[in-house]
């Protein structure tokens, strides 16, 4: 059971593009290998920047002999008046079996013909000649998320390739790709162990790369590191900031990861610790390190490829950083000589859209939406003027134009220090978020900003025809919503999302578009995100019973339905209940018109119109109050056995128009009542069996 | 090691590995790309190697005089290997060892740095260099040089040349380099920094400045024989049908200036976001028309330096 060993040596490629370039080969080679017969235990893929590395664990020999019948053409072609015909020596000969061993096969689908056919038997090959031929499609399968031609040849690749190995346990598997020929030839660190050596063994290949300073499995060299940066980091009398951004990009960065402290001056303390962290990790890769008091050292971590003189390196990287902090000083000291709302007036002639105008006019769009979020739920609105106003401003320092990734932290910072109210800098920093996965807004006033700020994008960009388009997202539209969907879920405020397009649309009113199909669009957009943020954990037939019975309401109030109808699912009466409005929904849908009660016969009809008439108050009551479970409870105790004997005794569709009318009446109304909830008919009970 | 010395260090490297040593050129540039012996001759099949100082002039980084390490006015030296052979990245690194950089002394890594030129339509693959974190060099596979795709691939080398010697002097500030012996870099060009800062961001006339640009992007049009009416996805419609009548250098150079012009007037804030994004496809279209006309006079010609290398192996 020989192992297969592949290496691709290449330039220095970028971390992406090791995981890329892994993640295709890896793909490629289980799809290669089980389309040639050759199955392995497992696949493994290694790497370093220099070095792509798939291993095949225990392959066959040999490829399975193979047996099949393969078909030819129809039979009334290849034999004719007692004799085989030329069609039929033609297939005979293509699949080298003699005349005598082809026979008649009558096709699978009866309406087709009989077609010759033949057992044609196909000899595994040595495992060796397959893969020779099989490594050049293998790497050429790997995919970068960009590739380059070099030199003179017309091969483009992530970098270029330098050398291959390829082994299949000692022997080495013959191919050319790339204009380099395979062999057993590698390299080792390329400063500390650059000579070329040979690998003896698939099996020796990641000891040998290990003596010789490569550490090519991607978990232990990044276990090595990180325990690396822990010891470092306890020897600076600290922890580690976390950053699992550095953690994996530094991994993929070197063959062997070596961690040299280093320190600036503890001046530029001074600056915000964000602005440390950032200009830290950006620009040079560096860990940053947290004394016991929870404050930033004055040192950091290099995680470096070669660290034969530690020293010296530290003196180099410190006097890099030096002049990076001191260019960041200089932003900050340069910011600061203009209070920050100074700023606001250049964000009327910074584009966010050409359509939708400047920054600055979003601005006035989210003050105009939050603030009337806030009067309709009746939150303290006298700070979101203010808050809207400045939320944007830090957008036109010269330190976010460095560091994007500050864009709030530092609004909020120079807010600080021009003395603004501290609910508004916290505001500012918070109406970014959620960015991605990360927490929502954890006060009210920057969560108004946020669902306002996403809100102004949706409905912009619908209004603009810029809406997604497959799997095109340019304005994150998607999570736009999405946002406003955690904000409202996991935030200070709720979102009555109709109510809040509504407002979005009306600040838009300068534009020319079609309100009515925004509103809709937008709305259905929403919906579709909330189906596919909640299906899985309650089910597709769950989400849609809720949606439609919410009717664009508050998220808050959307979650509280699904919650209710997710606990009534395991009560006992949920699924003939399910089954019962679901068919009064369907047949009441041709219901008009009021319950006449003298036309009710007594026994189950008459019954049942009692128990609603009883219980219809309270039902509505609990779901005008948004008591969705009491509603339910309701429905399933007073409602359940007059249905169910309703639709046992009481025959609906009778010839009388009268009385059949005033049938599908009582059960339109009581289907009116209960889809108030949420739409029964749209669940999905399992079947009884 | 001076200033000087490091720029004849790397002349003699490269000289000894082949190349041409080329001279800066004489008109403003932002880069040693701009150099048609980069931008022209990375085009189109023939073989090039050559080696440059190019003082480079980046306008909004200009600082006065008073930044230890911004300057409006720098020096790249420039290596184009064309085709980039297999050893490229060997050779760069036993061109710091002439240095006397020795790599395994220090961390020096290729960290990945893509380049693209938006006003030169030309983008590359590659890394910036690092030596103990500082980047010391840019590392660039030509994929495309006026919207044209190279082949073969130019591999290009620029050297930062200012960063690696206050690397070398163990110096913190670039004007306190040694230039030459009992020169300073500071006495060469502190007040050069000053001047032209002062220039770009207060004193450079914007409507000459325009006016210039515009007059040579007309002059590009005319030496090349270039059509100004705009077709459909920029297609180049030449009213000069044959190429060796197309005066290629002198509007290329014109081309140059127009590059230079724009970033004046940029540093000056004399031009708007919109407006930014049409001046840069302005010059790219230019270039683009310079880069196929060198292409067509280059073929037109029998690509004489192609013709050279079969020669010699004959």
């Amino acid at each position: 059971m020989p192992d297969l060993l592949l290496e691709l040596g290449l330039e220095e490629l970028p971390a992406s593009f090791v995981r890329s370039g892994l993640e295709s080969l890896g793909t490629a080679a289980k799809e290669l290998l089980a389309a040639h017969r050759l199955d392995c235990v497992s696949i493994e893929t290694l790497g370093t920047p220099r070095r792509l590395t798939v291993f095949a664990h225990a392959l066959p020999d040999a490829q399975p002999d193979r047996e099949e019948v393969v078909a030819g053409p129809p039979w009334n072609v290849a034999f004719k008046d007692g004799a085989w015909t030329k069609a039929a020596e033609g297939f005979a000969k293509k699949n080298g079996v003699s005349m005598d061993a082809l026979f008649e096969r009558t096709n699978e689908d009866p309406k087709k013909p009989s077609t010759v056919a033949a057992k044609v038997f196909e000899k595994g090959r040595a495992t060796a000649d397959v893969l020779a031929e099989l490594l050049p499609e293998l790497c050429r399968r790997a995919s970068f998320p960009k590739s380059m031609r070099w030199g003179a040849g017309d091969f483009a690749f992530g970098r270029p390739v330098q050398w291959l190995v390829a082994l299949l346990d000692d022997v080495v598997l013959p191919f050319e790709f790339a204009g380099i020929a395979s062999g057993r030839t590698t390299r080792g660190h390329r400063f500390l162990a650059p000579a070329a050596f040979e690998v003896p063994s698939a099996a020796a290949y990641e000891d040998a790369l290990e003596g010789r300073h490569v550490i090519v499995r991607i978990e232990r060299r990044r276990a090595l590191m990180e325990q690396a940066i822990a010891l470092a980091a306890g020897a600076l009398g600290g922890t580690l900031v976390p950053d699992e951004f550095l953690l994996s990009e530094c991994s993929m960065l070197v063959e062997k990861p070596f961690v040299v402290p280093g320190s600036f001056e503890p001046r530029f303390l001074e600056l915000p610790e964000a602005v440390i962290v950032s200009v830290m990790r950006d620009h040079q890769r560096y860990f940053a390190v947290k004394g016991p008091d929870g404050k930033l050292l004055p040192r950091y971590l290099n995680v470096v490829g070669t660290a034969n003189d530690p020293e010296r390196i530290a003196k180099g990287n410190d006097r890099v950083l030096r002049a990076r902090l001191a260019d960041a000083r200089f932003f900050v000291n340069e910011d600061r000589k203009q209070k920050l709302a100074d700023r606001r007036p250049k964000l009327d002639a910074v584009t966010f859209q050409h359509k939708l105008g400047s920054i600055g006019a979003k601005v006035e769009r989210i003050e105009r939406i939050a603030r009337h979020l806030a009067t309709v739920q009746q939150l303290d609105a006298s700070l979101v003027g203010r808050a809207a106003q400045l939320a944007k401003c830090d957008l036109e320092s010269l330190i976010v134009f460095e560091f994007p990734e500050l864009q709030g932290q530092m609004g909020r910072f120079y807010a600080e220090k021009d003395g603004e109210d501290s609910a508004v800098c916290l505001a500012i920093e918070e109406h970014w978020r959620p960015a991605g996965a990360s927490a929502v807004p954890t006060q009210a006033l920057g969560a108004l900003l946020a669902v306002a700020d996403r809100l102004d994008t949706l409905v912009g960009c619908f209004a603009i025809g810029q809406q997604p388009k497959g799997n095109a997202d340019p304005f994150g539209l998607r999570r736009a919503a999405l946002g406003v969907i955690r904000i409202a879920l996991e935030g200070p405020i709720d979102v009555p999302i109709a109510e809040a397009v509504d407002t979005a649309i009306a600040a838009l009113a300068h534009l020319d578009f079609d309100a009515a199909a925004v509103r809709r669009e937008v709305l259905a957009f929403v919906s579709a995100r909330l189906d596919a943020q909640f299906r899985g954990e309650y089910g597709a037939d769950l989400v849609d019973a809720v949606l439609g019975a919410w009717n664009h309401g508050s998220l808050r109030d959307f979650r509280a339905r699904l919650e209710a109808l997710a606990g009534f699912r395991s009560a006992a009466e949920y699924e003939p209940l399910a089954v019962a409005f679901k068919r009064a929904f369907n047949i009441a849908s041709q219901a008009t018109g009021d319950v006449d009660a003298s036309l009710l016969e007594a026994g189950a009809e008459k019954d049942l119109a009692d128990a609603f008439a009883k219980a219809r108050g309270d039902i509505d009551a609990h779901t005008a109050k948004g008591e969705y479970a009491a509603a339910l409870a309701r429905v399933a105790t007073d409602l359940k056995a007059p249905i169910d004997r309703f639709f046992d005794d009481v025959f609906v569709m009778v010839d009388d128009e009268r009385v059949r009318g005033n049938r599908l009446a009582l059960l339109g109304q009581i289907a009116g009542t209960v889809s108030r909830i949420v739409h029964f008919h749209k669940l999905q009970p399992a079947e009884k069996s | 090691m001076h200033f000087q010395d490091l720029i004849l260090t790397l002349e003699r490297f490269w000289a000894e590995h082949g190349c041409v040593i080329g001279q800066p050129y004489n008109s403003e540039v932002g880069a040693g790309t701009f150099n048609p012996h980069t931008f022209l001759r990375a085009i189109g099949p023939e073989p090039w190697n050559v080696a440059y100082v190019e003082p480079s002039r980046r306008p909004t980084d200009g600082r006065y005089g008073e930044n230890p390490n911004r300057l409006q006015q720098f020096h790249q030296y420039q290596v184009i290997l064309k085709p980039s052979p297999l050893n490229i990245q060997e050779l760069y690194l036993d061109s710091l060892r002439a240095l006397g950089t020795d790599p395994t002394k220090h961390d020096v890594r290729f960290i990945e740095d893509d380049w693209e030129s938006p006003t030169l339509g030309a983008w590359g693959l590659g890394w910036q260099v690092w030596l103990d974190g500082l980047e010391i060099s840019q590392f660039t596979y030509f994929q495309q040089c006026g919207g044209i795709d190279c082949k073969p691939i130019s591999g290009e080398l620029t050297y930062g040349l200012e960063r690696i010697a206050m690397y070398l002097q163990d110096v913190d500030d670039v004007y306190d380099l040694s230039y030459a012996e009992g020169i300073r870099y500071g006495d060469l060009f502190q007040r050069n920094e000053w001047e032209w800062s002062t220039y770009n961001f207060e004193r450079a006339d914007v409507e000459l400045h325009k006016r210039l640009f515009d007059e040579y992007e007309a002059q590009v049009y005319r030496l090349l024989g270039l059509s100004t009416e705009k077709q459909k996805g920029n297609v180049l419609e030449w009213i000069e049908a044959d190429p060796k009548k197309r005066l290629v250098l002198p509007a290329y150079d014109c081309v140059v200036k127009c590059s230079h012009y724009f970033n004046v007037l940029d540093a000056r804030g004399a031009i708007s976001v919109t407006e930014r994004q049409r001046y840069i496809q302005r010059v790219r279209h230019i270039a683009r028309g310079a880069a196929v006309a060198w292409y067509e006079q280059r073929e037109a010609l029998g690509f004489p330096l192609l013709k050279k290398v079969a020669e010699a192996a004959e």
